[in-house]
């Protein structure tokens, strides 16, 4: 209730109301209809400043409500325009979305071990080539000190490819004549001779490259990777193959894990080992993935002399040791038990791929 | 059991399955329990000596003691060495063979031999090891063949048409009936036996002939071990799929003195088991000994592969394994006993000592030497490099199989396939990339796929040039990101812009595909970045939009202004919306700040040549 004010306080008022009134309006979010009744309407500071006229001088009272009749006006256009105005984005943020991220893509599981796999072996001076898929009989079988017909090429089951070169009888004995019969290889150790035959020793290689065999199942696919470890010094020892094997162990699978060898047979190499790394799941007791604390990995070996003379290497001079393993078999012993079939790899199924 | 008829030991059988895995066979599995154990064994195929239960002794004996038990060998064949009485010839046997095919033939012939069941002792044993019991008679032809790693065979003697047998190679064509029932056609050059008749009786080292085999009747019966030539038995075994027990033995290369100790046993168990009596004089055509081999090993070579060992560690290994050694200052002379033909080589006599010394007491080293100083090979390292890039830019790796249905392009073909889908090796990655790009579209609709791979080009005379390809592939039309990600390839060879020169880039109903010669542009490759100094002075800007007409093509227009003026730094593409076309100008001197004067003068240039060449003019605003 407005007691005794005289005119000039009346107006200064009013003009303070009108500023006010006018902020007001301009910061506020509720709605239009509301806030009209709220500075218009019969219970706001206004109309009590209105009704305040009539306690006025008679002479005062159609100067001051001239004052009223402009703040009115002006808080009605004041009103107006928010009406008009388009609702405003709100300038809130929401932290709780989901970011905007980067381009993601996923390279093959084979390439991903391939890189890593090729790093640690640079690591100790060992450095990454690829000697060819497709090859010469000579190469795949033959420098290998598996002579024609032997046994032991029935360990493989080769791919054959059809003669590219003409009756190559007439070419017995030049020295094309060893290069008639094609292969897939079926292994990396193709490489080995081919590496030799560079003319730089000594020889620290690794070969990744594809290689095919005639079979098919759970743990087979027709193409798959191998990667063929040689080391050709002077007084290379069986020590050296297996701190070799040590070292690529504890940094593929892990510290703490380590090889073992056992003898066994390859033509090319003497004496011929088996590879076992040490079981991650169970330390040495046995479990169901392991045979009693061992994984069999591969197969490795000093190089026979007969193979170092193919590549003209003198046995007497210089020895050497390779390994050769299959890459996704050694990267699916690293996933333990979640990639159980080797096919998966090769079905190309985008819903496969983009899991790792 | 009957390894402990050949073997005293105080080992259990895990304790003899550990050990010999270590150091020698290894044993994959033990099964039964007390008397009945029963190993599985993995053999490799250059010790034939040890594909017996003699020979698994024998490897017992040199292994076990190095693990603290005790263990010896008994029985050992090699000890007896036969006489035979002369007996008289009451059953004559004509015989006439072959040494080049048949180095060592031992036979004899019984009279009075009851065919029957064998004792329980020898069932057991043929049946634990797999071997079907089938009589007396033949089964003391199985027992010598498991027992000592020696197939044996026993002959009707009433059957073979006038007593005489004469061995020799097969004619392209001849037909035997072996034993199973099988009637085979033989290649030729075949062992084989045949009766006075000329018909053939036996496939020799593969299997007997049906016509002369023994059966429950057979009265009088030859006891028949030999050796053969072991490339004829893998050709014949090999052409005629007969991979039997025997053929797999003999084609590894028998020892020829192992011959006649094994048929002194024969002949004691004929007597025994089946009540036979010797009817005439034991005949061995036996015409080239076997000599003696020595192998000399230098003792710089042992130490080098096994490291610093005393003689003693060289000595008793070879010595418990049936070598004599004989050490001198430098070296080790070895002299190798029969049964080892796989010993010839000083380095197979490092194997022998490091196996049994134990390659778990060899310590691990890594080379000390030098590693060599190879340089990288470019190929690779793009490769990898060009992977790593679109993964991060959001692809993803496919890799299919090299090989495809279908020739394309004299395409090198696979002679023995496995399967019509895999026949011959491509020469586009699109033959194995866009098949399983439809599979996968039918379960996922957004796709951003590549694959960065060999195919395999055609090379006359010669194997096929390995070359790297790059195949990317999108769903839909993506065709200005496909040209974009062109772009920025080129741009990190370091190769100007010129797509046709390199690869195609298609749009098809349902996909987009990039292809590279991924090879031609790594050899081309200059990506060598120089430093060019920033502009002290700043460019400047002005965007100009142009009003153009149907299908306008904006990229000869730009590539016209970029190199209409050398104040013309450079010239982005900014907007295209309905007929209007905007490009950004930036005008630019490097040794001052440019006047309007300057600036419009080129402007007019730019205007005037655009007018000009493409009937274009500024929008009008």
């Amino acid at each position: 209730m407005i007691e005794n004010v005289s005119s000039a306080n009346l107006i200064s008022l009013l003009i303070e109301y009108e500023q006010i009134t006018r902020e007001e309006i301009r910061t506020s979010t509720e709605p239009s209809e509301m806030i009209k009744l709220k500075v218009l309407g019969s219970k706001s500071k206004l109309s009590e400043l209105t009704r305040a006229l009539s306690k006025l001088p008679k002479e005062d009272r159609s100067r001051v409500g001239l004052v009223v009749n402009q703040v009115k006006t002006s808080i009605e256009s004041e009103l107006s325009k928010k009406n008009t105005e388009p609702v405003q984005s709100r300038n809130t943020f929401d932290p709780t979305m989901p970011g905007i991220r980067p381009p993601v893509g996923h390279l093959h599981i084979v390439s991903q071990a391939i890189m890593e796999i090729t790093r640690i072996f640079e690591r100790i001076g060992f450095i990454r080539v690829r000697h060819p898929e497709v090859d010469w009989d000579w190469y795949a079988f033959e420098s290998l000190n598996m002579p024609l017909h032997h046994p032991a090429r029935d360990e493989w089951e080769t791919f054959f490819i059809k003669s590219q070169v003409p009756n190559s009888k007439s070419q017995k004995n030049t020295k094309h004549a060893k290069f008639d019969k094609m292969v897939l290889t079926p292994h990396t150790s193709n490489g080995q001779v081919r590496e030799m035959e560079k003319r730089k020793l000594p020889i620290r290689m690794i070969n990744i490259a594809k290689c095919y065999r005639r079979q098919i199942d759970v743990s087979h696919t027709p193409m798959f990777h191998q990667f063929e470890g040689l080391y050709v010094d002077k007084n290379v020892s069986i020590a050296h193959l297996k701190g070799v094997m040590d070292f690529f162990f504890t940094h593929f699978y892990g510290p703490g894990r380590i090889s073992r060898i056992r003898p066994f047979h390859f033509q090319f190499t003497e004496p011929s080992f088996e590879i076992d790394v040490s079981c991650g799941a169970c330390a040495g007791g046995g479990c169901r993935l392991c045979k009693d604390g061992w994984l069999e990995l591969g197969g490795a070996g000093m190089v026979h002399p007969n193979v170092l003379k193919a590549g003209g290497i003198d046995p007497e001079i210089y020895s050497g040791f390779a390994f050769g393993w299959g890459i996704e078999r050694t990267y699916m012993m690293k996933s333990g038990t979640s990639l159980d079939d080797v096919r998966l790899l090769y079905s190309n199924d985008v819903r496969f791929l983009e899991q790792f | 059991m009957w390894l402990r008829e050949f073997l005293k030991t105080d080992a259990k059988p895990s304790d003899i399955a550990r050990c010999l895995s270590l150091c020698g066979p290894s044993i994959e599995r033990v099964h039964g329990k007390g008397n009945t154990t029963v190993y599985d064994i993995e053999i490799t195929g250059n010790r034939p000596d040890a594909m017996s239960v003699s020979g698994i002794a024998r490897e017992s004996v040199a292994i076990l003691p190095r693990f603290g038990f005790k263990a010896q060998f008994i029985n050992d064949p090699y000890i007896l060495k036969p006489i035979f009485p002369n007996i008289p010839d009451t059953l004559p046997l004509f015989l006439k063979t072959d040494p080049t095919l048949n180095p060592r033939w031992t036979s004899v012939v019984f009279d009075g031999v009851k065919v029957g069941p064998s004792d329980k002792k020898i069932q057991k044993y043929l049946e634990l090891s797999g071997l079907r019991t089938i009589s007396n008679v033949v089964d003391i032809t199985n027992y010598l063949m498991h027992a000592y790693g020696q197939p044996a065979h026993v002959f009707d003697y009433d059957k073979i048409s006038g007593h005489t047998m004469t061995l020799r190679a097969s004619k392209k064509g001849e037909i035997l009936t072996t034993l199973d029932g099988k009637k085979h056609t033989l290649p030729g050059g075949d062992i084989v036996i045949e009766d006075k008749t000329g018909t053939l009786i036996d496939l020799c080292g593969i299997m007997g002939g049906e016509n002369s085999s023994v059966t429950n009747n057979s009265k009088r019966v030859i006891l028949f071990l030999q050796t053969y030539n072991p490339v004829s038995i893998r050709r014949t075994s090999m052409a005629l799929a007969q991979r039997t027990e025997a053929a797999t033995l003999f084609e590894k290369g028998l020892d020829t003195e192992l011959v006649l100790p094994v048929f002194s046993i024969g002949m004691r168990m004929m007597g025994s088991a089946a009540g036979g009596r010797v009817a005439g004089p034991v005949t061995d055509i036996y015409p080239e000994r076997k000599k003696t081999r020595t192998v000399v090993v230098s003792k710089n070579k042992i130490l080098a592969y096994i490291g610093p060992i005393k003689d003693t560690d060289i000595t008793t290994p070879l010595e418990s394994l049936g070598f004599t050694v004989r050490m001198r200052e430098e070296r080790v002379e070895v002299r190798v006993p029969s049964w080892r033909d796989d010993v010839a080589i000083d380095v197979d006599i490092i194997e022998e000592i490091a196996r049994i010394y134990g390659y778990h007491t060899i310590q691990s080293a890594l080379p000390a030497s030098a590693p060599p100083n190879t340089p990288i090979d470019p190929m690779l390292m793009w490769e990898e490099n060009i992977k790593i890039r679109l993964r991060d830019w959001g692809y993803t790796e496919l890799l299919t199989y090299s090989m495809i249905a279908q020739n394309e392009g004299s395409a090198y073909k696979i002679l023995n396939p496995l399967s019509s889908d895999w026949v011959y090796m491509r020469t586009s990655l699109k033959q194995s990339v866009l098949p399983v790009v439809h599979e996968n579209l039918k379960n996922t609709k957004d796709l951003k796929v590549f694959e960065l791979s060999h195919v395999y080009v055609h090379k006359h005379n010669d194997l096929p040039k390995e070359t790297l390809h790059l195949i990317v592939v999108w769903s839909g039309n993506r065709f200005l990101e496909a040209k974009g990600l062109a772009e920025a390839l080129f741009d990190l060879f370091g190769i100007k812009y010129n797509l046709p020169d390199f690869g195609t880039l298609e749009v098809s109903s349902d996909i987009t595909v990039l292809y590279l010669d991924f090879a031609k542009m790594v050899e081309l490759a200059q990506p060598r970045k120089a430093y060019t100094p920033i502009p002290k002075y700043p460019p400047a800007i002005e965007d100009l939009s142009f009003e153009v007409t149907g299908d306008f093509r904006i990229g000869p227009l730009m590539d016209t202004v970029k190199t209409l003026h050398p104040l013309i730094y450079r010239v982005t593409f900014l907007d295209a919306y309905q007929n209007f076309r905007t490009i950004r100008i930036e005008y630019l001197d490097t040794t001052k700040n440019l006047s309007d004067d300057v600036i419009r003068k080129v402007r007019q240039k730019i205007l005037d040549a655009v007018r000009e060449k493409f009937s274009v003019t500024l929008k009008n605003v």
